[in-house]
């Protein structure tokens, strides 16, 4: 069982360490029993994403059946494909949200990272608040503000609150502060660049990495919210999936909640997400406390 | 040599942003919560209802709320659970990882980390058809073993079982936060000790823990903000039980007030409660570890 | 000082806006020109109502109105007073549910329509009427469907229990017992802690009206004897534990109805819809009566759901949304689209005759099936609802969880003295007058 393993990558180990780096049982059942915690609710939905509607609650939980492709084909056949639209929509608010909120945050935190100005404190500390401030409590005021301009149920009433993430203002001052170099900066600017080109060309390619994460980081967060697109948008049309996906469990008590369907549809979902994080994994290095991101 | 105006220019879509969708929203909710609306007669008239100053009166009545307390309390209880058990659970994940003794890093680490995407309200779905005595498949293979499962939903169970919702979902970030952290720790600084003599765990508890302190000072800040936030899991998991009130937690109570019982103004009143509270939370922590994590300069 | 307040927030919210605003599509001036293009918004969660007013649109060609599906009653009502309330937003038509109409009269979200419909009260039964005008000269809208409760019950396990269908609550509890008593995991019914309007329909049944007008000021009356009643009736049968305590419409309740272990439902006549959706294998099962009685010779009967189609205050086009309303609820070829495709039980008295005569698919066994409806219509009791249905509701949650987890029957009728307490409190401290 006990067979030597190859020293992993990141650290060489001496040839004459007292003790050789075996693989730990212990650790691998404990490490095993983590992962199976983790996978055994996506396991359930998986499997009963395959079952037709008397088979979900008639059948062993964990054995599967065959209609998951009936599953999918009602499921995007429900109000003309409508479930496919919240997808998309999900896609346009998590990612147009992430992108813009990631740009912003950029600039922000770079600003306060490598300037000195005044005001800086009090710009530093109100985004900390910011951070603890709860979307809840956000929603209501929110809307009726934006219901003073007319743009209630629109794309622009989720994407707007979405681009100002304090959070990622916050990461990506730990970022530039690691990741740029004052005497790089320097440099640019004795060669003449302005400070927006000094950003653009010189910060910000330093500071990708970085970047990413904090894309990825306000993606999920804007893709799992919930309470403001609920609040924001009347249209079904617009919904993202988690708002579309808990109206169909929702119906009012004089309509059956449609348990296949919500259950396809969340396995479904949970889908690109998983791809996102399996292809961006190394970017998921986010170090909060020793305020540095290792590439 | 650097233009003036330049810091200004790169936080100024930060601002401008930050004053319209966080800024004036909370002032307005300052404002509501010492509004409220007067009714006349039978309120059924169009010009039956105005909205008139309240001064601290949705205060009083928020914070007099016979079920305000208890929720308080109950979030206590629950942050009491939940962040330790996550946050423990991270940590000895993340140095296990760490230290390298295994084949099954990589698909372990993927598998732990997988439940961050999945949205709350989605999550407490699954998590609800887990618990419901009747459909859970836990349930039933306990139950074929001839062993009685407690229903997870029933009174004394219920904060346990919204509590290992939100440490599924939340393990395994915070596990890659401290395995970043880990990482970062130079070799030498605990070869010494390894030839020395000293075992894994030591070696963990004695040189990796302490280094990681202030990774770990930061996570256990984002946890306590999110176990106060709590929010997602219990309203999804309301309607399966008769344990979890619409008061459960203060959050639950803001949206019942607001959108059930159409009263926004003590609605926000408790908000404001709820995010002062957290800002003397978080802060007090913060000057408690004396943590320069949060300082200016990094 | 609010205004002015709120102005400047808005402005901060349009030096951001103004960048990337989309085109406004608001309507401008009041219909004045009968050829004018109208666009009218409709909100509604009854299944497949874009595909009723397709008719409408068809025929329309000048007023085109676009259904915006809703989760439900209780989410379209929150967004709706949140609309109201922030002056725009709001849909120009809006399905509401009986109970909530003197809340959106209150909040002033409903427009009085009564010009602009004309006279419909002959079309409709007296209770739908009286719940759309609150008994007065205005009409707050035309009502759509109703919900007669009505008994849904196995009748192969009633067969093999050798259980008769029972005419009073006497002979519902002595049969919940047999059923209970032969097969412990069975149940015939479960009392639900997350269904006020279930509860609401039962106390209806028992001469109840949880609220009421006298003079200028409103009465609350959720804790007097005849509720008190029917509290004590379930309270009793939950803690013998012959009636299961868990709230309907969970994944545990579909379960239930699916392996014949819930083998009775008291529902409504929107009822074979839900049955249908969450235990289709056990179409040909079931079986339907009226609700079992207090008193057998003097029959009665309670509403659970139903609602109403509503023109909202904030609509630019009244008049033109008001002749839509009245088509959907009165034509016949909208009514046989109500019921044929939306699945719901129209109010409207004629529906009968025109729309419903076959019985729903899942109860082809049961010919009968609308001529009972109709008669459990019949003889429902008047009964009317207060300007905070929400508050007793959610208040009903709270309390009646509370008592469902404890099992003891007098925490029951413990808990109406909550949700009464919390009703009449809230009503004065919003300033409506209350009596007594």
């Amino acid at each position: 069982m006990a067979v030597l393993m190859s020293p992993p990558a990141l650290r060489s180990e001496p040839a004459a360490l007292p003790k050789p780096r075996r693989v730990s049982p212990t650790a691998t059942v404990l490490l095993l029993l983590g992962a199976a915690y983790c996978l055994l609710p996506v396991l359930w939905v998986l499997i009963a994403s395959t079952k037709s509607a008397s088979e979900l609650f008639n059948t062993f939980t964990f054995l599967p059946s065959t209609h998951l492709f009936d599953n999918i084909a009602f499921l995007s056949s429900y109000r003309d494909g409508l479930y496919w639209r919240w997808m998309v929509n999900s896609a346009i608010f998590a990612g147009g949200g992430a992108a813009v909120s990631a740009l912003v945050s950029a600039m922000a935190g770079f600003a306060l990272a490598k300037y000195e100005f005044r005001g800086k404190r009090v710009v530093f500390n109100l985004v900390l608040a910011g951070v603890l401030v709860p979307g809840v409590i956000l929603a209501v005021p929110q809307y009726l503000l934006l219901a003073k301009v007319g743009m209630t149920n629109t794309y622009w009433a989720v994407l707007l609150p979405s681009f100002i993430s304090p959070y990622g203002i916050y990461l990506c001052r730990i970022f530039a502060a690691a990741t740029v170099p004052d005497e790089v900066l320097e440099a640019a600017r004795m060669d003449g660049a302005g400070d927006g080109r000094a950003f653009f060309r010189v910060a910000l390619p330093m500071m990708r990495g970085g970047l990413v994460t904090v894309f990825l980081f306000t993606f999920v967060a804007i893709w799992n919210n919930y309470m403001l697109p609920f609040i924001m948008l009347g249209d079904d049309k617009l919904f993202p999936v988690t708002v579309g996906l808990s109206g169909l469990l929702n119906q009012g008590a004089t309509q059956p909640a449609m348990y296949t369907s919500v259950v396809t549809g969340a396995f479904l979902s949970i889908i690109p997400l998983v791809v996102l994080f399996l292809s961006l994994q190394r970017y998921w290095r986010v170090d909060l406390g020793a305020g540095a991101v290792k590439m | 040599m650097r233009t003036r105006g330049a810091p200004y220019a790169f936080l100024a879509p930060a601002l401008v942003l930050f004053a319209a969708f966080l800024a004036a929203p909370v002032l307005y909710a300052g404002y509501l919560s010492l509004r409220r609306v007067k009714v006349s007669g039978l309120g059924l008239g169009a010009g039956a209802r105005t909205e008139v100053w309240a001064g601290l009166g949705n205060y009083t009545r928020s914070l007099t709320d016979p079920e305000f307390v208890p929720s308080v309390l109950r979030v206590g209880a629950y942050g009491l659970v939940v962040v330790p058990v996550m946050l423990g659970l991270a940590l000895i994940l993340a140095l296990l990882l760490d230290g390298g003794r295994t084949r099954v890093g990589t698909f372990t680490r993927t598998s732990i980390f997988l439940p961050y995407a999945v949205p709350a309200v989605i999550a407490s779905l699954l998590w609800g058809f887990l618990y419901l005595p009747r459909v859970s498949p836990i349930v039933d293979v306990l139950d074929r073993v001839g062993i009685t499962a407690p229903d997870a939903l029933s009174s004394g169970w219920v904060l346990y079982a919204v509590a290992n919702i939100a440490v599924w979902g939340g393990t395994g970030f915070n596990m890659i936060v401290l395995y970043t952290a880990l990482r970062s720790i130079p070799t030498d600084l605990f070869e010494a000790a390894r030839i020395d003599g000293a075992s894994d765990i030591q070696i963990a508890l004695r040189i990796k823990i302490p280094i990681i302190g202030p990774s770990l000072i930061m996570t256990f800040l984002f946890s306590l903000i999110a176990t106060l936030q709590v929010f997602a899991e219990p309203m999804t998991l309301r309607p399966l039980s008769n344990t979890i009130s619409t008061t459960w937690t203060p959050l639950m109570k803001v949206y019942r007030d607001a959108f059930v019982r159409n009263d926004i103004y003590s609605a926000a009143a408790t908000s404001v409660v709820i995010a002062a509270a957290t800002f003397v939370i978080s802060y007090g922590f913060l000057k408690l570890v004396g943590s320069r994590a949060f300082s200016q300069e990094s | 000082m609010k205004k002015t307040l709120a102005s400047v927030f808005a402005a901060a919210l349009l030096l951001t806006a103004t960048a990337c605003s989309s085109g406004d599509d608001s309507d401008d001036a009041p219909a004045a020109d009968p050829n004018e293009k109208v666009a009218l918004t409709y909100w509604s969660w009854a299944p497949n109502m874009d595909k009723v007013v397709e008719g409408w649109n068809a025929a329309h060609p000048n007023i085109q109105v676009t259904v915006n599906k809703q989760d439900g009653g209780d989410p379209a009502v929150a967004k709706l007073l949140t609309a109201i309330k922030a002056g725009s937003g709001a849909p120009d038509v809006m399905q509401a549910e009986y109970q909530k109409i003197p809340t959106l009269v209150a909040a002033d979200a409903v427009a009085d329509i009564a010009k602009e419909a004309g006279d419909l009260k002959a079309k409709f039964p007296e209770s739908a009427w009286n719940a759309v005008t609150l008994g007065g000269e205005a009409l707050y809208g035309v009502p759509q469907d109703s919900g007669p409760m009505m008994f849904f019950y196995r009748s192969d396990v009633f067969d093999k229990a050798g259980v008769q269908v029972p005419k009073t609550w006497d002979e519902y509890a002595a049969a919940a017992r047999k059923i209970h008593q032969a097969n412990p995991k069975q149940y015939l019914g479960t009392f639900s802690s997350n269904d006020p309007g279930w509860f609401a329909g039962l106390s209806q049944q028992a001469g109840a009206s949880w609220w009421g007008v006298q003079g200028e000021s409103w009465t609350v009356a959720i804790n007097d004897a005849n509720t008190k009643k029917v509290a004590d009736f379930w309270g009793g049968l939950v803690q013998e534990g012959v009636i299961n305590n868990k709230p309907m419409y969970t994944p545990e309740w579909n379960a239930a109805l699916n392996d014949g272990t819930q083998v009775g439902w008291l529902g409504a006549v929107w009822g074979p819809g839900v049955l249908e959706g969450n235990a289709a294998s056990t179409k040909g099962k079931w079986k339907t009566a009226l609700l079992p009685n207090w008193d057998a010779a003097a029959p009665a009967n309670g509403n659970w759901g139903g609602s109403a189609t509503s023109v909202t205050s904030q609509s630019k086009h009244k008049a033109q949304a008001a002749e839509f309303v009245k088509w959907l609820n009165t034509d016949p070829a909208a009514l046989k689209a109500l019921a044929g495709t939306a699945n719901v039980y129209p109010a409207a008295t004629d529906a009968t005759s025109v729309a419903l005569t076959q019985p729903p698919a899942f109860f082809s066994n049961q010919p009968d099936f609308y001529t009972l409806a109709a008669e459990a219509g019949k003889i429902t009791k008047p009964f009317t609802y207060g300007p905070n249905v929400n508050v007793a509701y959610s208040s009903y949650n709270d309390a009646f969880g509370k008592a469902a987890e404890g099992k003891q029957a007098a925490g029951f009728g413990a808990a109406l003295d909550t949700i009464q307490q919390a009703t009449v409190g809230d009503l004065k401290n919003a300033g409506f007058t209350v009596a007594g």
